[in-house]
C-alpha cells in the first residue's frame, strides 16, 4: 500500500455471535494530521480500532498500519494505543506504571524513566510520581494515563474515545497534546461520538454506522459535498427587491425567508457568485452574505439517522 | 523477549515488595518453628519428674521391683537426664481399693499440694499371671506417658513370669532387655546416611513443596489475570504484546517470586536445623523432648529431578490456573471455575501417599507418564530408589509435552478470555475459543 496512509483498512469483516460488527469496511488513513473515526454507539468503531492494532483478527478483508500487515505488536514502539477500556495497576507507583507501560513499547527503562519525568512535569503530576495510582484523583489518573500512551513519541497515536468521562480542564490539556502532535507531523486517529470536538479538530473523518462506512473524505471536502449550497442572507434595505433574485428556480432551490434575513438553499447548478452579483445590483444594503456550511453534527445526523445518533449508550463492545 | 522481561520484571518486584510478601515470608517460619518448638516445651513441662502413688497389692517382691525400675527410668540423655518418676509406695496387702480411694483425693490436684501425686498405680498379687496393672491418673490420654509407663513396668512382669518357671534371673534380664530398630536405606547398592523416617521425611516434603507452591502461587496467577481485567489495563498490554506473551511473564514472575520465597523459607529451615539444639534451649525445651527436626540430606540428582519436575509442574499448572482467570471476571467465578484443576492438584498430593507404601507398583509406573500427575510421583518415586533412565527420561518428555499441550490450550483461552468482560465462559466458549485461529 502506499505510504502515504499509515493505516489502510479493506474490506474488513467481522462477527461476532449473533450480529456483524463490521461489514466489508474500507478506509485510509493519510499520513500526519488528525483523523476521526465517527459513529454513534455500537457502530463498530472500537472493534475496527482493535482490529487495527492487531488484537483481534478481522474474519475477512486485509489491515496495514505503518505498512505491514498484522504486525502492529511488532511496531508497537511507533504506536501509541489508547483503548476505550483504560486502566492502570491500582498499586503500582505512577513512575514505575509509566517505566513499565515504556519498557512494554520497547523503549529502554532509563529513557522511560526520563521521558516520564519529563511528561509528568509538563502535565503537572511531578509531584505525585512516588505516589501510588489509586491514591490519584480519577482526572489524574487518566492523564497518567494518556502519558503511558504517548511517552514514547509514537509516529501514530490510536485513541478510542479519549475525551470521554474527562472533565473539560484535562479534556482541554489533552487536545492541546493531540494537536501539538499532529503540527509535529505525527498522525492522530481517534474515534468519538461527540462530533463538536471531531469538527473543530478533524482533518479528515469517517463515519460508520452499523458496521458500515458512510461518509470518507476530508472534512472540508464532506462539509463542501453535503452542504456549500446555504447561503445565510441579511437585508438593510429595499428587502422586496431581492423577491425576483430568490424566485429565481435556476438560482434557488428553496427559501426560508425571516423577513429582514433569509437562509437559502441554492438549486443544482446555482452559483453563489450569480446570487451575489444579482443582489448588489438590486441594492438590497446586504449586510451578510454567508455561504454556510453545514455543521458535521447535521451531516452526521441526516446520513446516519436521527434515531441513531441520540441511541442510548449500548453496553456492546465485544471482543 | 525485553516486552516479556518487562512483565516478569514487574510481577516480581510488585510482588516481592508488598506488605503481604514480607509478612507470609517471616510468618510462615515462625509458624513451623512454633509447630516444632512448641510440642518439645510443652513436652518439656508435661514430662517434668512424676510423682507416683504405687498401691503395692502383690504381697511379694513386684512392687519393690516395680519401684526401682521406675525410679531408674530417665528423661533426656547424658548430663541433662533427670528422674521420670518420683515413687511412693504404699504397701497394701487386703486393703488396695480403699488406700486407692483415699489417694484419689491427693491425686491431679489443679493446684499443686506438697503432698499431691499425679498419678496412681496399682499393681496387685494377680499382676504377673494376667498381665494387668490399673493407673489411674490426669495423664490418661497421653499416648507417649502411658506407653513410656508400660514399657517400665512390661519387663519386670515378663521376669517375674520367667522366673517363677526357674529361668536364671541373669538369663532374664538379658532377655527382657529391649530391641531398638535402626533402619539405614539403602540406594543403589550403596548404603546412604538416611534413615527410614528421614527418607519418608524427604519424600512427603517434596510432594508437600509442590502442593503448597501450586495452591499459594498457583492461584495467585489466576488471581493477577482477574484483576488486571478487572483493572482494564490488559487492552493496553493486549496492544504491545501477544497474550502468550504476556502469560508467559506472568507464570515465569509468579513462578520466580515462588522460588524466592520458598528459597528463604528453605535457609530458615538449613539454619535452624543446625542450630536446633541452642535455639531449642533458648526456649527453655529440652534437645531431646521434641522429635529430632533434622533435614534429611538431598542428593544432587535427586535436587535435579525434583527441580525439573517442580519446574514442569509449576508452569503446566500456572497456565490452568490462567487461563482459569481469563475465563472469569470475578473471584467468585473464579472459585468454581478452578474446581477441576485444583482436584488435578489434590489428585497428585494424595497420590504421593499411595506411593510412598508402594513406589515400584503399577499405580507408580502409571502415575509416572501422566503429566498432570508425574510432578508429584516421580521425585517421591526417585527419593525412595532411582528410576531407571529410561523410565526419568520417559517420563520428562512426556511431562514436558503435556507442559507445552497445557499452555498451549491455556494460551488460547486466555488470548480470547482475556478481552471478555461480563459473564463468566462457558464451557462451549472455551471449546469454540480453543478451536479459533
Amino acid at each position: 500500500m502506499a505510504s502515504n496512509h499509515v493505516v489502510t483498512v479493506e474490506h474488513a469483516t467481522k462477527r461476532f455471535a449473533g450480529h456483524t460488527a463490521v461489514d466489508d469496511l474500507t478506509m485510509a488513513v493519510p499520513t500526519g494530521g488528525i483523523f476521526g473515526l465517527l459513529g454513534p454507539n455500537g457502530a463498530g468503531k472500537s472493534t475496527t480500532i482493535r482490529m487495527i492494532m492487531n488484537i483481534i483478527t478481522p474474519d475477512e478483508g486485509r489491515i496495514t498500519v505503518l505498512d505491514h500487515e498484522a504486525a502492529s505488536r511488532d511496531l508497537s514502539e511507533r504506536i501509541g494505543f489508547l483503548p476505550e477500556e483504560r486502566g492502570l495497576y491500582k498499586k503500582m507507583k505512577v513512575l514505575d506504571v509509566l517505566v513499565f507501560l515504556a519498557e512494554t513499547k520497547g523503549m529502554g527503562r532509563s529513557t522511560g524513566r526520563r521521558k516520564a519525568g519529563e511528561w509528568l512535569d509538563r502535565l503537572g503530576l511531578a509531584d505525585w510520581k512516588a505516589k501510588k495510582v489509586e491514591d490519584l484523583s480519577k482526572g489524574m489518573q487518566q492523564k497518567v494515563q494518556f502519558i503511558g500512551t504517548l511517552l514514547h513519541d509514537p509516529d501514530l497515536l490510536i485513541l478510542d474515545e479519549p475525551f470521554s468521562g474527562l472533565d473539560p480542564v484535562n479534556s482541554q490539556v489533552m487536545k492541546d497534546v493531540v494537536v501539538e502532535s499532529a503540527r509535529r507531523g505525527k498522525t492522530v486517529l481517534f474515534s468519538t461520538h461527540i462530533m463538536e470536538q471531531a469538527e473543530r479538530m478533524c482533518d479528515h473523518i469517517v463515519i460508520i454506522s452499523r458496521g458500515k462506512l458512510v461518509v470518507n473524505g476530508p472534512l472540508a471536502q464532506v462539509k463542501r459535498e453535503f452542504g456549500g449550497r446555504h447561503v445565510a442572507l441579511s437585508f438593510t434595505r429595499n428587502k422586496e427587491r431581492a423577491a425576483p433574485v430568490l424566485g429565481d428556480r435556476t438560482l434557488i432551490g428553496k427559501v426560508d425567508d425571516y423577513g429582514a434575513s433569509a437562509e437559502v438553499e441554492l438549486a443544482p447548478g446555482g452559483d453563489p457568485d450569480r446570487l451575489l452579483r444579482s443582489l448588489v445590483q438590486q441594492d438590497v444594503g446586504l449586510s451578510r452574505f454567508e455561504i454556510v456550511e453545514p455543521s458535521l453534527q447535521s451531516i452526521f445526523v441526516s446520513k446516519v439517522g436521527a434515531e441513531a445518533a441520540v441511541a442510548p449508550a449500548q453496553e456492546g463492545h465485544h471482543a | 523477549m525485553r516486552k516479556v522481561w518487562a512483565i516478569i520484571r514487574r510481577e516480581v518486584v510488585e510482588r516481592v515488595r508488598t506488605r503481604a510478601f514480607l509478612i507470609s515470608t517471616l510468618l510462615f517460619p515462625l509458624l513451623m518453628a512454633g509447630l516444632v518448638i512448641l510440642p518439645g516445651y510443652l513436652m518439656t513441662r508435661s514430662t517434668g519428674t512424676k510423682a507416683i502413688a504405687l498401691v503395692d497389692a502383690s504381697g511379694d517382691s513386684l512392687g519393690i521391683q516395680v519401684q526401682r525400675a521406675m525410679l531408674a527410668a530417665r528423661i533426656g540423655k547424658g548430663d541433662e537426664a533427670r528422674a521420670k518418676y518420683t515413687v511412693q509406695r504404699f504397701p497394701a496387702p487386703g486393703r488396695a481399693a480403699e488406700l486407692r480411694d483415699s489417694l484419689v483425693a491427693f491425686t491431679a490436684l489443679s493446684r499443686k499440694a506438697a503432698q499431691g501425686f499425679d498419678g496412681i498405680l496399682m499393681v496387685t498379687d494377680s499382676t504377673v499371671s494376667t498381665g494387668r496393672a490399673n493407673y489411674y491418673g490426669a495423664n490418661v490420654a497421653s499416648f507417649d506417658e502411658m506407653r513410656d509407663l508400660e514399657q517400665t513396668i512390661r519387663p519386670i512382669v515378663i521376669a517375674k513370669r520367667l522366673s517363677s518357671i526357674g529361668v536364671d534371673l541373669g538369663t532374664v534380664t538379658q532377655a527382657v532387655r529391649p530391641l531398638n530398630l535402626e533402619t539405614t536405606k539403602v540406594s543403589n547398592g550403596k548404603l546412604t546416611a538416611e534413615s527410614g523416617g528421614s527418607t519418608f521425611a524427604l519424600a512427603y516434603a517434596m510432594g508437600f513443596i509442590l502442593y503448597f507452591a501450586l495452591l499459594l502461587f498457583g492461584v495467585q496467577v489466576m488471581t493477577s489475570v482477574i484483576e488486571e481485567k478487572t483493572s482494564r489495563i490488559v487492552e493496553i498490554l493486549a496492544s504491545s504484546l501477544t497474550p502468550f506473551q504476556m502469560m508467559l511473564g506472568k507464570v515465569v514472575g509468579v513462578g520466580l517470586v515462588a522460588l524466592i520465597q520458598l528459597g528463604i523459607w528453605a535457609s530458615i529451615a538449613a539454619y535452624f536445623g543446625k542450630n536446633q539444639g541452642k535455639i531449642m534451649a533458648a526456649f527453655g525445651a529440652t534437645p531431646g523432648a521434641s522429635p529430632a527436626f533434622s533435614l534429611p540430606a538431598m542428593p544432587i540428582k535427586l535436587l535435579l529431578v525434583f527441580f525439573l519436575f517442580f519446574a514442569l509442574g509449576f508452569l503446566l499448572y500456572a497456565a490452568a490456573y490462567a487461563a482459569v482467570g481469563a475465563m472469569c471476571s470475578t473471584h467468585q467465578d473464579a472459585q468454581q471455575m478452578q474446581m477441576p484443576v485444583m482436584m488435578f492438584v489434590l489428585a497428585g498430593f494424595f497420590s504421593t501417599f499411595a506411593l510412598m507404601r508402594d513406589p515400584n507398583g503399577t499405580a507408580a509406573h502409571v502415575l509416572t507418564f501422566v503429566p498432570m500427575l508425574s510432578p508429584f510421583a516421580v521425585p517421591l518415586r526417585y527419593s525412595i530408589a532411582p528410576l531407571p533412565p529410561l523410565e526419568l527420561a520417559g517420563s520428562a518428555v512426556v511431562t514436558l509435552l503435556g507442559m507445552l499441550l497445557v499452555v498451549w490450550v491455556a494460551s488460547r483461552i486466555y488470548r480470547i478470555g482475556v478481552l471478555s468482560y461480563g459473564k463468566k465462559a462457558t464451557l462451549k466458549d472455551m471449546v469454540r475459543w480453543i478451536r479459533t485461529a
